[in-house]
Order: C-alpha cells, then structure tokens, then sequence
C-alpha cells in the first residue's frame, strides 16, 4: 500500500503550500483541511491520481490510462 | 498524489505567535486586555496590543512593536513608520508569518495524529522556505 504523505513548504513570507500523495477520494478533503487550518485557501486542487484511484475503486478491472 | 492547496497564513493563535517571536528571539509580553505601546520618547501612545515586543529589544531610537488581536481573532501587527525602515518592515512580518505557520503546522498535525517526518530549509534566491513533511497513520 502507497504511503500516504503530507508535505508542507512555508515560504518567506509565511505563505503555505499542502501537496498530498497517496491519499484517495474525498479522505483528501479532510486531510487537506487540516493543513489548511484558519489559513485563507488561495488555490486547491485535486491531482490525477485522484481521479485514477477513485475510477478504480468502482472498477477494479480498470486501470488508470485506461 | 492526490491533492495540492496554497494557502495564506492567518495568525489567529496567540500562544503559536508567542512561539514564534521567541523562536526569532525576543521576549515577548502578553496581555490579554492589552496593554499601551511605548514610543521612542519613552512616552506611552495611544495604540495597546496584546503581544509586545518592547522597544529595548529593537534600535535605539524604535518604539515598541505590538500585536492586536482584532475582532474576527486574527492579529495585526502595529509598527511605526521609523521601524518598518529600518528592518521591521514587510519583510520581517513575512518572518513572523514563517515563524508561526511552522510551528502552528507541526502543533496541529501532531495533535490531529499526523507523524512528523522531518524538517527541511531550502535557501531561495527570496529568502528560506521551510519543508515539513508528515505521513499518516
């Protein structure tokens, strides 16, 4: 199983950035708010892997590129 | 990888701001009804704050630098014009806010029962960026 990571980069002014990586569907959301805490959200998104492993879980006989 | 968000640092924790300012090493007052800030003349101005860094920390001729807490909870830093010219600026707020993201960040996650991998400082040409990195359980 992919490990799931959280890696925060804060700049010099105290500006913030979240990348999440191996996490799946809408547990994301949750983990990402977190990170987020009171902080003024300025851009969020969701990765490809995202989409790939949410396809998946419905059909396991897919397989993201496909 | 599965999401990605950027993020504008709210300073609305006192003790995580305390712990900042101490981490940039000053001492810092607290008051919670707050307390008047004192001018370079030694005279007491009309502005109070809740966090103060007092003047004999800065230069000679500063006056103190406070930290009011508004009423949507968020802190506002309160500096005179002499100050920001001579380094107390925009630049040293985005320090602050570098400060208190970093330890809010490892506080909350911690707490929320994220593990705390490790602590990067990578040197930019603006200035350093702090990595944190967590994995969860």
């Amino acid at each position: 199983m992919q490990q799931k990571t959280i890696t925060v980069v804060i700049d010099q002014n105290g500006e913030s950035s979240v990348d999440l990586e191996g996490f799946a569907g809408q547990g994301c959301d949750k983990v990402l708010k977190d990170f987020q805490g009171d902080d003024h959200a300025k851009v969020q998104r969701k990765k490809a892997a995202f989409y790939c492993q949410a396809v998946d879980s419905r059909n396991p006989h897919l397989k993201s590129g496909q | 990888m599965s999401a990605y968000g950027e993020f504008t640092t709210v300073m609305s924790e006192e003790r995580y701001l305390v712990e900042g300012l101490t981490a940039m090493g000053y001492r810092v007052e607290v008051h919670a009804e707050g307390a008047a800030l004192v001018g370079y003349h030694g005279d007491e101005r009309r502005e109070t704050a809740h966090v103060i860094i007092r003047r004999a920390q800065l230069d000679s001729a500063s006056n103190d630098i406070g930290f009011v807490r508004g009423k949507d909870g968020r802190y506002q830093a309160i500096l005179s014009e002499y100050d920001r010219s001579i380094g107390y600026g925009n630049q040293w707020l985005g320090k602050v806010n570098q400060h208190y993201k970093e330890i809010q960040t490892v506080a909350v996650a911690k707490a929320k029962g994220y593990i705390f991998r490790g602590k990067e400082v990578i040197q930019t040409a603006n200035g350093p960026q702090i990595r944190l990195q967590f994995v969860a359980r």
